[in-house]
């Protein structure tokens, strides 16, 4: 962003005129900074400002000289004044508004990034000051022009995770002994994983409003998360019962069930489930193992080479591999067993490295 | 008047001595003289080896027909002096592995110093123990594993051992965990295995989970062998690590059994390992072995996922015949367990049995498959508690201290929980099975760190039961390596399996309402040996034939 300002401010300069003695010093400060002299850059600079006081760029390039060596509280004089001779000058705003923003004055910060369309740093002010549907908003275009840039990426977490505190603060205070105050304090609960709290505020909630969505399927995974399967399998039953058409509850009881050792019962659930949202890997996953625990080789091998067929890399596919690898050894099909552990082995391999970096 | 009274009285002596439905089937004691503490002596520094102790064993040293109790010890790491760095300290009494005679009264007597196993070996930090006779004088000898240098302990025959470790040439080194006598040849003399954890030092120790101050797991330390010794039979032991193939497969070993998965007459091996693939060491029949965890599908679990591998037992569970393979881990793994399908094939059938809905967010150590209830099916006990003492800070949904697991076993291949008798939580590790008062049901010990050991003296039912003594005379004076089978039930004959220890020789089969059993003993030797219509509720000695 840096760069861009210099090219822009160089081009600027280029229509300007200042006298022979302000030239000298101002090549001098040009010379320094290409010697990451900043020091030097920054008396250079204040002396083309003391020769030219109506020399905005002079200004400017004090400020960022300033700015070179961190020093965002002197670069902060300078870039003011630039912008009082000339309002109009976007490199001004876009380094005003970076010191700013550095020195914690995210409010005043706003106004110039928004100017110099800086929406990266723009979405960070915003958070800054609690604006954070805007916060997300800027944040997200920055990310189309830079994708995964990790502080973006960092910064817009964070602002979704404040935006969504935000609305559980009003709805806590607002409706305290709501069934979704409970819930939000139940799912709060399951993330940090203090899951006998999590239970009994899902209970809570479910008391006031047994047929709220999802709450069930909630209260499921923390049972699920403490492997107590039957009351996980209850909760995911009353789910399915109250939203037929849901693919993951249906999904999440055939898990259960499965856990249990109930294969059979399982895979039924997985069949619908599967009619329900086909393609969906896990519970090709999970139908290929009920198939397996109940002694039927074809389905399973149907379902994990269906997966296989979707999803090519990643855990799940390790897994399908595995499984496939260990079914044909039991039919002494040594080849395709030996072929799918290689392919286990590779997936494992490069999941190990992915999960080093 | 008095028939009245004697009726009462007897009604009353039943109502006493009966189990009621559905009441425990442990009574938990803490026997009088059983005064033990096991120090692991937990540091800041968190140093990996202070969660890993420690073994106990159930073994009859003075052969007086009453099972002993012998407990391995931590120890006590020295503070860093000036001239030199943090070392492990064993001098003080408190810090000593014990040995515990019973008595008739089922009181226990501490015997270590007369009995000459005071020192523990300075320098060393304490695991586990093995027992076996391995110069088949008709006393068990104990070899106890230790951070640092393991120590052979013979029995004289007199309620004294001698350390024959250096004559023996069994010291080993480095970090060695579990143990087990076996005889990988059938020679008729007991070789000898030892797991090993890792490359580490109280120099090279980690301190992993940032400010929380937390145990590392075995990936931040190197890998190291398994350490094999063969017997010559002159009190010698010969290190065949390398040649006979075990030394080629390093890995994080912790719990080690033995059985002959396949049928071929050699002993296998399958060890634990922490946080990786296990291993099971196939026995070539040739002094030499074959890792084929993999290709036998007793490596991972069902989901091609590494395990946390710790405590092991090698029986068959479900009564074919076949040796299974159960394994303890950490929460969030679940055990597995490896059903033997045959043809030297395995699968995970965690599932089917019901131990994963019993093991999500446990984490085991000792382990056995024993009959508890004399019904014919072996039931499944582990003893629990994570391996991080500040693991709620971390998720509190796991726990530190934990109670133990006992599963019984419904037939048809599946397990049901049931009350093991205590609901106290402890951080409970070695844990060795047997009959303690020969009263015909199966009795467990565990160790806990920090604590004393826990004993679940059995309640004992209606149920009948034989238990068997094998006297080897070709093969190893134990019979250690025979195949038992008692109407439709198969045993292996073994001490080793569980975490760290060592378990009572005797075979135990529970017959449910048979008053009678048929035998079949196959011997190590290759001898096939039937024994029909002997009665139930005795212990029996088994002399093998002189001649085949």
């Amino acid at each position: 962003m840096m760069h861009a300002a210099i090219t822009v401010l160089t081009l600027w300069l280029a229509l300007q005129t200042i006298s022979p003695e302000a030239t000298q010093h101002w090549n001098a400060a040009q010379h320094a900074e290409q010697q990451k002299q900043f020091d030097v850059a920054v008396k250079e600079y204040r002396a083309v400002t003391q020769l030219e006081p109506n020399f905005a760029a002079g200004f400017v390039s004090l400020g960022q000289a300033f700015m070179e060596q961190r020093d965002f509280s002197s670069a902060l004089a300078p870039l003011k004044h630039a912008l009082e001779l000339d309002s109009n000058l976007l490199p001004a705003h876009q380094l005003l508004g970076y010191a700013l923003l550095a020195q914690g004055y995210a409010a005043e910060a706003i106004p110039h990034l928004d100017r110099a369309h800086e929406q990266g740093a723009l979405g960070i002010a915003q958070e800054e000051t609690g604006q954070f549907s805007d916060a997300i908003q800027n944040l997200q275009a920055a990310l189309q022009k830079r994708p995964n840039d990790p502080d973006l990426l960092y910064y817009l977490g964070r602002a979704a995770g404040l935006l969504s505190k935000q609305s559980v603060d009003t709805l806590l205070a607002a409706y305290p002994d709501s069934s979704r105050a409970y819930q939000s304090m139940a799912e709060n609960y399951f993330v940090l994983r203090q899951m006998a709290e999590a239970e009994k505020q899902y209970e809570q909630a479910l008391k006031l409003r047994p047929d709220t969505p999802n709450l069930h399927l909630e209260l499921g995974q923390v049972f699920a998360m403490t492997s107590r399967w039957p009351q996980a399998e209850e909760q995911f039953r009353a789910e399915s019962k109250l939203q037929p058409g849901n693919a993951e509850a249906a999904y999440r009881l055939g898990d259960a069930l499965l856990q249990q050792g109930k294969a059979h019962e399982a895979r039924a659930v997985l069949e619908r489930s599967d009619r329900l949202q086909p393609q969906m890997p896990e519970t090709l996953y999970a139908l290929g193992k009920a198939a397996s625990m109940e002694g039927d080789a074809s389905a399973a091998e149907k379902a994990w080479t269906n997966l296989l067929n979707i999803e090519k890399e990643g855990s799940l596919a390790a897994q399908a591999h595995f499984g496939l690898a260990g079914l044909y050894r039991k039919q002494g099909k040594t080849e395709e067993a030996a072929e799918h552990m290689r392919e286990f082995q590779r997936l494992q391999k490069s999941g190990d490295t992915s999960e080093r970096q | 008047m008095l028939d009245r009274f004697s009726q009462l009285v007897c009604i009353l002596a039943l109502i006493a001595t009966a189990t009621p439905q559905g009441a425990p089937i442990f009574d938990v004691k803490s026997p009088r003289g059983l005064d033990f503490t096991l120090q692991n002596s937990p540091t800041a520094q968190k140093y990996l080896i202070e969660t890993m102790p420690g073994g106990v064993a159930l073994l009859d040293y003075n052969n007086d027909g009453l099972l002993d109790i012998f407990v391995v010890n931590g120890g006590h790491v020295s503070p860093m002096s000036g001239s030199g760095p943090d070392s492990f300290d064993r001098h003080d009494p408190r810090y000593w592995n014990r040995l515990y005679r019973q008595n008739r009264d089922g009181s226990f007597t501490d015997v270590t110093e007369q009995s000459g196993l005071a020192n523990a070996g300075e320098g060393n930090y304490g695991q586990g123990v093995a027992v076996g006779d391995y110069d088949n004088d008709g006393f068990p000898d104990l070899f106890v594993t230790n951070y640092g240098k393991n120590i052979l302990y013979h029995n004289n025959g007199d309620g004294t051992f001698t350390d024959v470790t250096a004559k023996a040439g069994v010291a080993g080194g480095g970090w060695s965990v579990s143990a087990g006598f076996f005889d990988y040849d059938n020679d008729g003399k007991l070789d000898l295995f030892v797991t090993r954890y890792m490359e580490w030092d109280l120099q090279h120790n980690k301190d992993c989970g940032g400010n929380f101050h937390t145990y590392c797991p075995p990936g931040e330390f190197p890998r190291t062998t398994n350490i094999l010794y063969h017997n010559r039979g002159d009190g010698t032991f010969e290190d065949v690590s390398q040649r006979s193939g075990i030394a080629a497969k390093k890995g994080h070993g912790l719990g080690v059994a033995f059985a002959d998965y396949d049928g071929d007459g050699f002993t296998d091996i399958y060890v634990a390992n922490d946080g990786m693939q296990q291993y099971l060491f196939h026995n070539n029949g040739n002094g030499t072995f074959t890792e084929v965890g993999m290709e036998a599908g007793a490596a991972l679990n069902a989901d091609g996922g590494p395990l946390s591998g710790m405590g092991v037992v090698f029986q068959d569970y479900d009564n074919d015949g076949l040796p299974d393979v159960i394994v303890t881990t950490l929460p969030r793994q679940t055990y597995a367990v490896f059903h033997n399908d045959g043809h030297g094939s395995f699968s995970d059938r965690g599932l089917q049995t019901g131990i994963t809905m019993l093991s999500g967010v446990t984490a085991g150590w000792g382990v056995g498959l024993e009959d508890f209830d004399n019904d014919g099916q072996k039931d499944l006990f582990v003893a629990q508690g994570h391996v991080l003492d500040n693991v709620e800070k971390i998720d509190p949904s796991l726990h530190y201290l934990e109670p133990p697991l006992l599963a019984m076993n419904r037939g048809g291949g599946r397990f049901e929980p049931a009350d093991p008798g205590t609901h106290a939580v402890v951080a409970a590790r070695g844990t060795a099975f047997g009959d303690l008062n020969n009263d015909g049901s199966i009795d467990v010990v565990t160790t806990v760190l920090g604590g004393p050991p826990q004993v679940f003296m059995n309640r004992g039912g209606s149920n009948h039961w034989l238990t068997i003594s094998l006297r080897g005379t070709r093969s190893n004076r134990d019979g250690l390596g025979a195949r038992v089978q008692v109407n439709g039930q198969t045993r292996f004959a073994t001490t080793s399996g569980s975490y760290e220890s060592a378990n009572d020789k005797r075979l135990h089969f529970g017959l449910g309402p048979a008053k009678s059993a048929k035998v079949e003993v196959l011997w190590p030797s290759g001898t096939h040996q039937v024994l029909n219509d002997v009665a139930a509720d005795q212990f029996l000695e088994i002399r093998e034939p002189e001649r085949p």
